[in-house]
């Protein structure tokens, strides 16, 4: 079956922006939903394992962590609405069959959500500061359910996101998962998409070195209490940490670009100009890793931990472009996505990017409150 | 037709959508209601200094975030996450109308889990003032949050005139855009009351506290109750016609407006006799009852709601079975098997001599096996009902509906639902695809049941 037969014609209502303004948006949105997603994907996992193995500076990080995740949490849920939003908006035509052939799969991630945010409450709200045996075994379980849970939701979000620019991949799906021409939604794309493996692969190193960078700004900005010893430990570890990660999304990364690229993509991607992005986003995960190095070398300080987590961001921003680019050559030929018809909503895309800066501007108000509190207690 | 149509077993998609969305709402409104609660009692508390009230409501507080920024958010995504699988073209029309009265939702909701974890985990270290202030900051982002959410809502059930002038806010202020506002910000303050009622009466000892909790609740409680009352019959003024006429029509939702009238007004007493006239009344099981009773009156208002779209998902936009009204005369011509995107690619894969110059070749249509028939009425089945019916089994099941009719009398029901059958999308195919349908209906159809005495003999139909 040739795939191009299950892509619907162009929905009647137009596009209500320009198509530049759905990408930059869809962008960003991507990349904040990033940087709090990465810490629950993989940090919760590492500061599990440092509870359950490591030092007394290891358990300090775990318990600071843990506290942490159901702030990280809320804002990576929320960050995550504005690509998919976007998403919808201007895909709708690959990402509502894609979800539809997996659908109890796609469901199932808020489904699990729910539990695995619910276990890191529990399991934060059993941490106490001065109790040096820690949460209680079910407490430890629950935290280790939760870890798992967000690892399976990476999972599952990369199943979704792969089969929305795999069309090729829909008639297997599809013949194999249906009833009477509906789709029964029991179809993963893991089965059927090879580079559903790699990127989540892939997704989780780079995840490591967000953590990494997560533990140096934690450590400077906010862990005023711990002492100098438990800064150097974090400065350390941040380290390891983040050449493991450099080093796992190198290999995934490869395995990705190499063997699961269709070659038309891998052709553009490999020419010029796009072939400099593809440079940057392979080789940018290694500044973080040598910033790191100097920290460890030179001494911690609040200015060096921020450099380190701006720097990071800028690697999250520049994977999210590469992400983008790839993903519209991938669908390219199946549609003219950028040449979709244009109706633009003036009045409500202007309200929207003055309620934008405007909240934007009530947030800060509010944490410059909390940093003043912070001061005077 | 325009995307893969999900197929769920007995319940079917659609129905998912709606115990989702009846889920979120009961929680979502307390998300609205709870945050001007505590913005209110706050300031009340520092302002006389009440330092037990004062502890009651971070304990408060401490149960709305772990409900409404955990149950209640997910929920919320899980309402899109549901609706973009079981109803992707009308979800698509929404998208693509409303993107920013989304994006403009997503910055107050942004606002609203920022402050609400500020409020809650920097009690006791912020300045009293600014943190009844950062209450109030949520209270105002969730409301506005409300009115942004149910301006889009709202347009599914009357777009007004956005039909003819297909604009951002001819769409956003439509008919039922402050009827509506009103009903659920009423709703959010008559939750609310009933979530602080519950809440207090299990976890505050002191009689006293519990009776100022208790007293302190009843005017939003009461405001809501006027709000709500209020705003259902600016509903029910600007409901289109169809809706009008789809109430009384169904014999389920006649049961449930005596239902929600009824449950509301046990509401309203038990609020008038307990919390407002015996502040003292307030026990865990009075609570309880009330709030059940609440859960019963929003839960039912919000089928019917969705309810009386009948036969549309968007009133006049798109169709109960995911189909565009002016669709209809391509379909009518070319037919739901050849005009359909992934019905096209069906066909095309399992009978490719079918289609021939876009449409269904008659001929060799009628020349398949009765076996072939009942398939292609099968995928029919599955495009054109299995929105609102489950096929032998299940939530609307149409087997039974069909039972002891003969294929042609199914036909002829079929064609003619324009007339009969208001309610029901129009059969959007060719004559020749309703015949398959039919064929597929008469076959997972049940006999009638034995041992019944009618008092003559048995019918003989044309089966």
């Amino acid at each position: 079956m040739n795939p191009q037969m299950l892509v619907d014609s162009a929905s009647t209502v137009p596009l209500p922006a320009p198509w530049w303004f759905v990408e930059f948006f869809k962008v960003l949105g991507f990349t904040l939903h990033l940087a709090p997603m990465h810490l629950w994907f993989a940090g919760l996992l590492v500061a599990m394992m440092l509870r359950a193995g490591g030092g007394l500076h290891a358990r300090t990080f775990s318990r600071r962590f843990a506290k942490q995740m159901p702030v990280l949490v809320a804002f990576g849920v929320n960050f995550g609405i504005v690509p998919l939003l976007f998403l919808q908006l201007a895909y709708y035509q690959f990402f509502y069959p894609a979800t539809i052939l997996m659908a109890w799969f796609w469901i199932a991630i808020v489904a699990i959500l729910i539990p695995a945010y619910y276990g890191v409450y529990l399991y934060a709200f059993g941490l106490r500061d001065d109790d040096p045996a820690g949460p209680s075994a079910f407490r430890r379980w629950i935290g280790w359910g939760s870890a798992v849970m967000f690892i399976v939701i990476g999972f599952l979000f990369v199943n979704g996101l792969s089969l929305t620019s795999s069309v090729d991949a829909w008639p297997a799906v599809w013949k194999d998962h249906q009833v009477a021409g509906a789709a029964t939604g029991t179809g993963l794309a893991a089965f059927y998409v090879p580079m559903v493996w790699p990127r989540w692969l892939m997704m989780f190193g780079l995840a490591l070195e967000t953590t990494a960078a997560w533990i140096v700004l934690d450590a400077a900005w906010f862990a005023r209490r711990e002492t100098d010893d438990y800064r150097r430990w974090a400065g350390r570890f941040a380290f390891g940490l983040a050449v493991v990660g450099a080093a796992w999304f190198a290999a995934a990364g490869s395995w990705y670009v190499f063997g699961t690229w269709p070659g038309p993509v891998r052709e553009t991607m490999f020419a010029w100009p796009a072939m400099i992005l593809t440079a940057i986003t392979a080789l940018s995960p290694g500044l973080p890793v040598v910033l790191l190095a100097m920290l460890t070398q030179r001494g911690f300080s609040r200015t060096a931990a921020t450099i380190v987590a701006a720097t990071q961001f800028g690697v999250l921003a520049i994977n999210a472009v590469s992400r983008q680019v790839v993903q519209n050559l991938e669908i390219g030929k199946f549609t003219d996505l950028a040449g979709q018809t244009a109706d633009i909503q003036w009045s409500p895309l202007i309200l929207f990017l003055v309620i934008f800066a405007l909240g934007a501007v009530v947030i800060l108000w509010m944490v410059a409150q909390v940093v003043k509190a912070a001061r005077s207690t | 037709m325009h995307y893969p149509w999900w197929y769920v077993p007995y319940s079917t998609g659609p129905m998912l959508i709606a115990l989702v969305a009846v889920v979120h709402v009961l929680v979502s409104h307390y998300a609205v209601g709870g945050g001007l609660f505590l913005a209110v009692e706050t300031a009340f508390a520092y302002r006389k200094q009440h330092r037990d009230y004062l502890a009651y409501l971070r304990r408060h507080a401490r149960f709305f975030i772990l409900l409404t920024v955990v149950f209640g958010a997910i929920t919320g995504v899980a309402i899109w996450w549901t609706i973009g699988l079981a109803s992707p073209l009308a979800t698509e029309v929404l998208i693509r109308t409303f993107v920013f009265g989304w994006a403009m939702e997503w910055v107050f909701f942004v606002i609203e889990i920022a402050s609400a974890f500020i409020f809650y985990y920097w009690w006791g270290r912020l300045p009293e003032r600014t943190h009844v202030r950062i209450g109030w900051i949520y209270a105002l982002a969730a409301w506005i949050s409300l009115v942004l959410i149910t301006g889009i809502t709202a347009f599914m059930l009357n777009p007004g005139d956005w039909p003819g002038n297909r604009t951002f806010w001819v769409g956003f202020f439509n008919p039922q855009f402050i009827p509506q506002v009103v009903a659920r910000t009423g709703g959010a303050l008559l939750l609310a009351s009933l979530y602080v009622y519950l809440h207090a009466s299990l976890s505050i000892k002191d009689e006293r506290l519990r009776e100022l909790v208790s007293r302190r609740s009843i005017r939003p409680s009461l405001a809501g109750a006027v709000m709500i009352t209020a705003g259902g019959a600016g509903w029910y003024v600007f409901l289109p016609p169809s809706a009008i006429a789809v109430l009384p029509s169904a014999a389920v939702l006649n049961v449930f407006m005596g239902l929600i009238v009824a449950m509301t007004a046990v509401v309203f007493a038990a609020l008038y006799f307990g919390p407002y006239r015996n502040p003292s009344w307030l026990s865990p099981g009075f609570a309880a009852m009330m709030l059940i009773f609440g859960f019963g009156a929003v839960s039912i208002g919000e089928f019917i709601r969705e309810a009386v779209r009948k036969p549309y998902v968007v009133y006049n936009v798109v169709l109960g079975n995911q189909i565009l009204p002016e669709e209809m005369p391509r379909l009518a011509e070319s037919g739901v098997l050849a005009g359909g995107t992934w019905t096209r690619a069906f066909v095309t894969d399992r009978y490719p001599e079918l289609i021939r110059d876009d449409r269904l070749d008659l001929d060799r249509l009628a020349a398949l096996h009765h076996a072939d028939r009942v398939a292609l009425g099968e995928v029919l089945f599955q495009y054109q009902c299995n929105d609102c019916h489950a096929a032998a089994n299940g939530y609307s099941a149409v087997g039974p509906l069909v039972r002891g009719r003969s294929p042609r009398e199914i036909q002829r029901l079929i064609l003619d639902f324009r007339n009969t059958h208001f309610y029901m999308p129009p059969w959007a195919g060719t004559p020749e695809e309703a015949g398959l349908l039919a064929d597929y209906l008469r076959a997972i159809a049940p006999d009638n049941p034995e041992g019944m005495f009618l008092g003559g003999n048995a019918r003989e139909d044309d089966r």
